[in-house]
């Protein structure tokens, strides 16, 4: 579980790389909180941005779990959200950006 | 700042980016400028109302999922105070219903998200066009274009406008040659003297001599009073020779030597006057073809065609319809008084790939048969294909051409013997009675013509 993942982003993007990948750690935190609370509206929303802008940014997973999170969140299915949090944590302290030249 | 065409390194025209998402507006803004764009965001749709009458992009990319309002609220919006602006919408999910009701109202392009950035940039490419602004020159102000062709005819002509050089200007009937003509005096340091249009084919040569050069009292039977002449009249500013095709060979010889000199001699006058005028010409004909048939001095040619610019049709402009399509609806709902109508963007499509042998002057007809038939506020493509196939070309009858040559005829006689109809008849050859007849049947009046008006 602990092998990096390496993703090459373009260098035009390397300054809005640390604030996106700032924004999803945010993300994996308030999802167990709106879980909890019950607000599926503002779990899709999130999941309907990460999968938006994640592929955008280079991060095709991230567009995966976004959209797998808004899926779910339309479905009201909370052990697949639980799930996608984690999956969203463990890829996030996983990733290794690497800026092309 | 005047229209330009997107150019590598140069000012591509403004986007205006809305997103309720503050990660994809970074993106989508940093994707822009990278190419060239002048960006602006919006948050909500409400916000992109406000910026929109704010800084009026070129095109604007929106989100189409968006709280408060969505995507679809905001084009119609958004269209209903500009219907040409291109808008690009982008979609998490990819819904053939949502695409094809944001294709009925209109939006350009419908990319689904995650976009690619070469996808989007391609489609922003496509369907911009640089706005002319408010206040720019002349030319944006008085023209209406954002082709390329234009683009570059009109570089040109600001170039020639600067200076005193003879232009000429070529072109198929329609095009706008008078209003090039008009725009180079008005954005030239001429531009508070008076800018006078003759038409040369459309009155005698006797009679246009007069016109061009004046005569003097007793001049020719019936020259009872001196009459200045359009050179004259147009000192200090700009002469436009329109149809100088049309110029009979014996008065051509006469305005080489005014171009040679810059001195006129009236009718009559043993004195000749100093002119500073900027002459302009134009002609639908092959002036070299003219050249090589005899009808036209090759001296007189070479004279007038130092600076040649070239009206392209306007089927060669087609980027250009929409906006003169756009430009005519708003005359059109002036002089109505009614509300603006616009075409679908069908008809648009349509419309902007039609023919149009008779240019300009067709595509006004056109508006005004659809606008005129058409009850509804948007008009379907049904409407413009019947209105282009109805609208006739815009070649006279030969009724009508006779008419109209006729009544140029008595205006000029009219204004060289200033109203005088005695003397007028007498030029005419036709009895007072008969002339009087003829006055009649074209709604002129002699006192209109009294009071030493001199000028077209």
């Amino acid at each position: 579980m602990n092998d990096r993942i390496a993703i090459h982003v373009d260098a035009d993007l390397e300054e809005l790389i640390p604030g996106f990948l700032d924004n999803r750690h945010k993300d994996a935190a308030r999802l167990a909180a709106l879980l909890e609370a019950g607000d599926f509206a503002e779990i899709r929303r999130i999941g309907h941005s990460m999968k938006g802008a994640g592929g955008g940014y280079g991060f095709d997973a991230i567009t995966d779990i976004g959209a797998a999170i808004e899926e779910a969140a339309l479905c009201r299915d909370a052990a697949a959200i639980a799930a996608s949090a984690v999956e969203l944590s463990d890829y996030l302290s996983r990733v290794d950006v690497i800026i092309e030249p | 700042m005047t229209v330009k065409s997107p150019a590598p390194g140069s000012d591509k025209g403004s986007v205006l980016i809305v997103d309720d998402d503050e990660d994809m507006l970074k993106l989508l803004r940093k994707w822009l400028e990278g190419a060239g764009y002048k960006v602006t965001a919006a948050a909500s749709g409400s916000a992109a109302l406000s910026q929109c009458s704010s800084v009026h992009p070129d095109l604007v990319v929106t989100d189409l999922y968006m709280d408060e309002m969505d995507g679809l609220s905001l084009v119609t919006h958004l269209h209903a105070a500009n219907p040409l602006l291109p808008i690009i919408m982008l979609s998490g999910h990819a819904q053939i219903p949502d695409a094809v009701k944001a294709t009925h109202l209109g939006t350009s392009a419908f990319l689904t998200k995650p976009v690619a950035r070469d996808d989007l940039i391609a489609e922003v490419e496509r369907h911009i066009r640089p706005q002319r602004r408010e206040g720019d020159n002349v030319f944006s102000r008085t023209m209406i274009y954002c082709s390329e062709v234009m683009v570059s005819l009109v570089e040109q002509a600001e170039l020639v406008a600067q200076g005193d050089v003879t232009v000429f200007i070529s072109g198929e009937t329609g095009t706008g040659k008078e209003v090039l003509a008009r725009a180079i005096h008005e954005a030239s340091g001429r531009r508070e003297h008076p800018f006078i249009g003759v038409n040369c084919g459309a009155i005698p040569e006797q009679l246009l001599e007069s016109e061009l050069f004046g005569h003097e009292r007793g001049a020719f039977t019936g020259a009872n009073n001196k009459h200045e002449g359009l050179f004259l009249a147009a000192d200090g500013g700009t002469l436009f020779l329109d149809e100088i095709g049309d110029m009979p060979l014996g008065l051509q010889v006469k305005l080489l030597r005014v171009l040679q000199d810059f001195e006129v001699r009236p009718v009559g006058s043993t004195r000749s006057h100093p002119v500073n005028v900027r002459i302009i010409s134009a002609t639908h004909n092959n002036l070299e073809e003219l050249v090589a048939e005899g009808e036209f001095r090759e001296d007189l040619y070479y004279r007038l065609n130092v600076v040649p610019l070239h009206m392209p049709r306007l089927a060669e402009r087609p980027d250009d319809v929409p906006l003169l399509l756009d430009h005519f609806l708003g005359l059109q709902a002036k002089k109505s008084g009614q509300g603006r109508k616009r075409f679908a963007p069908d008809a648009l499509a349509y419309l902007a790939s039609a023919s149009w042998p008779g240019n300009i002057r067709q595509l006004v007809n056109v508006v005004e048969l659809c606008t005129t038939l058409n009850v509804a506020d948007i008009v379907p493509l049904s409407m413009a294909q019947k209105a282009l196939r109805q609208e006739p070309v815009q070649i006279k009858t030969l009724k009508d051409a006779k008419a109209e040559f006729e009544r140029n005829y008595l205006v000029s006689v009219l204004r060289i013997t200033e109203g005088h109809v005695a003397n007028a008849a007498r030029i005419a050859g036709r009895n007072r009675t008969e002339f009087y007849k003829l006055l009649n049947l074209y709604e002129l009046e002699p006192a209109q013509f009294r009071a030493g008006s001199s000028e077209d």
